[in-house]
């Protein structure tokens, strides 16, 4: 290692902590002034010292009780979403981790290409249709769609994880009459948990931030978070402020505290899903 | 390998089901769509390229194609610069590395929603908290109400700072594994920081640059929800971008077609920048097959 002098280290702390401060502060931010009294939200510099209190957070159950409803259908929109991705996902990079065909490499190909369509087209030909089925405000039609823009990068995560388990052990379980199913369950997937909480970060913060499908395919039961925090910043004025910190602080203060501590599985996953293939 | 049976295809069908469901027939039907006149309670019409000869000739799309084009590519690249000084940054001496990156890592958690109420905050006028600061350093207020190009600016370090983390992550692990003594001698034998960085570091970690900016140029071109929620595309449509447009004639204007015009032409923009890393993957894949 290269010795540093001393000035290159105070200038490397003076980065490290503008880096810091870009990306924590405007958090940090939020989440203080939600528990500050509404008249002391908008004091310029803000005040680091102040008595906490919950009244933002009354308040916006108050005037938006059904809040906490919207944040139940985040969280079951949420995880229906990364079980089923999950569970597709680890099916096919299964597949795609132990045979080759041109079959398979035509559709692994295809899944990358499909990738790379914006989201938002889909809306139009979709929304007809969802009204058709009566999936428009459900839990399903956005299961179905979050779950969809993941598979493909949960797959391969799933793919680059199987690679590295040895087929010796699959082999032992096909030789003592295991079917494939059973083998993938009780050999193959326990030994890829990693990959298996590697890609399941992408699809959960995703599903559970997401903003456009829920604009357009939810009206009122299935309306998730995302969503209700938008209407509450399309209705603030002056004190009402409060309420929204209070809201996006309950949303994002539970999956910033999941991210960072699943980071080191963040980075695996993009290795695997990104820069090695 | 295995050969490959009935049961295996079996087991990529779901992936494969939900893409073609969800996102290939939805594509092509929009495609279709767009060669037709469509809107509720009216018959649709095949019209031709009647849609696309329209956006091609409508100032508003052109406006919005504009500044979808600037504000992408000062997020690109911004957070290219801003991502590779920072990943040499954090790999270099940098007490307590853990935790800078799990805070450097959190906005990768906050919800687009969530990020135009953070920046709204701190841009408010007079009582924002970076205006306070400008204004008392006699610079002026940051009006994004108002103005078009200070509102796109706004929409571009709000997309920067959603989506640093993912930029800096890739291009981290990729200056994590650089080995040491290639650089450690390039500086021994006397070159400059900067001859190091550009003859040795970046060349190594050029494969990961590529892959951030070929992800990055595509899934920012999506750019929707931190327009919509700032200023709607206004005042006057002034701040549109290609995805507001859409859903502005999709979903407001009942314009089927249009919107569906706009859409392929998304697609085709997308495609044209993820030519090359297709090319590449289609060559490699069918290669090893």
């Amino acid at each position: 290692m290269l010795r540093l002098s001393a000035r290159e280290k105070a200038v490397r702390l003076c980065l490290i902590g503008l880096a810091l401060l870009w990306s924590g502060f405007p958090i940090y931010l939020v989440v203080a002034s939600s528990f500050k009294p509404p008249r002391e939200i908008f004091e310029v510099p803000p005040s680091l010292f102040f008595q906490p209190t919950f009244d933002n957070y009354r308040e916006l159950f108050r005037v938006w009780p059904e809040f906490s409803h919207n944040l139940l259908n985040s969280l079951i929109v949420t995880i229906g979403a990364t079980l089923l991705c999950i569970t597709s996902s680890a099916l096919a990079g299964y597949v795609y981790s132990r045979c080759r065909s041109s079959l398979l490499t035509g559709s692994a190909f295809f899944m990358l290409f499909v990738r790379m369509l914006p989201p938002i087209i889909i809306t139009l030909p979709l929304f007809p249709v969802v009204n058709e089925f009566g999936l428009n405000d459900t839990y399903v039609i956005l299961i179905l769609l979050y779950a969809t823009f993941f598979v493909s990068l949960s797959t391969w995560i799933m793919k680059a994880f199987i690679d590295d388990i040895p087929r010796e052990l699959e082999e032992a379980a096909f030789i003592d009459g295991a079917t494939v199913l059973q083998t993938l369950r009780k050999v193959v997937l326990p030994l890829a948990v990693h990959g298996i909480v590697a890609a399941s970060i992408f699809v959960f913060v995703f599903s559970w931030n997401e903003f456009i499908f829920a604009l357009i395919f939810t009206t009122r039961d299935a309306k998730t978070a995302p969503l209700v925090i938008s209407e509450i910043l399309g209705t603030v004025e002056g004190v009402d402020w409060g309420m929204l910190f209070a809201a996006a602080t309950i949303q994002l203060v539970p999956i910033t505290i999941f991210v960072i501590a699943v980071q080191k599985y963040v980075v695996a996953g993009l290795t695997a899903g990104g820069v090695k293939n | 390998m295995y050969k490959l049976r009935w049961y295996h295809l079996l087991m990529i069908s779901p992936v494969q089901l939900l893409l073609i469901g969800f996102i290939f027939i939805p594509s092509i039907y929009v495609l279709w769509l767009s060669l037709h006149q469509s809107s509720y309670g009216t018959e649709t019409i095949y019209v031709g390229l009647a849609n696309y000869i329209f956006i091609f000739a409508d100032p508003i799309f052109w406006r919005a194609f504009w500044n979808t084009f600037v504000v992408v590519n000062i997020v690109v690249y911004g957070e290219l610069i801003l991502g590779i000084g920072l990943a040499l940054l954090i790999a270099g001496w940098c007490p307590g590395k853990r935790l800078v990156i799990s805070i450097l890592l959190m906005p990768y958690a906050v919800t687009e929603v969530s990020a135009v109420v953070m920046w709204r905050f701190m841009l408010e006028p007079d009582v924002g908290l970076i205006n306070w600061l400008l204004d008392s350093v006699g610079a002026g207020q940051i009006s994004w109400a108002t103005s078009r190009w200070q509102a796109l600016g706004v929409v571009s370090v709000l997309s920067i700072w959603l989506t640093l983390p993912f930029t800096f992550l890739i291009l981290y692990s990729a200056v994590t594994t650089l080995p040491r003594d290639v650089v450690e001698a390039a500086t021994v034998d006397g070159a400059t920081r900067f001859q190091t960085f550009w003859n040795v570091t970046l060349p190594m970690i050029m494969p990961a640059v590529l892959v951030a900016l070929l992800f990055r140029y595509i899934f920012a071109m999506r750019l929707f929800s931190e327009v919509w929620l700032l200023t709607e595309g206004g005042p006057a449509r002034l701040t549109e971008v290609l995805a507001v447009y859409l859903y502005r004639h999709g979903f407001r204007y009942q314009e089927f077609g249009v919107a569906a015009a706009t859409g392929w032409v998304m697609v085709a923009l997308s495609l044209l920048i993820a030519l090359y890393y297709l090319y590449q993957m289609y060559r490699r894949m069918f290669r090893d097959a």
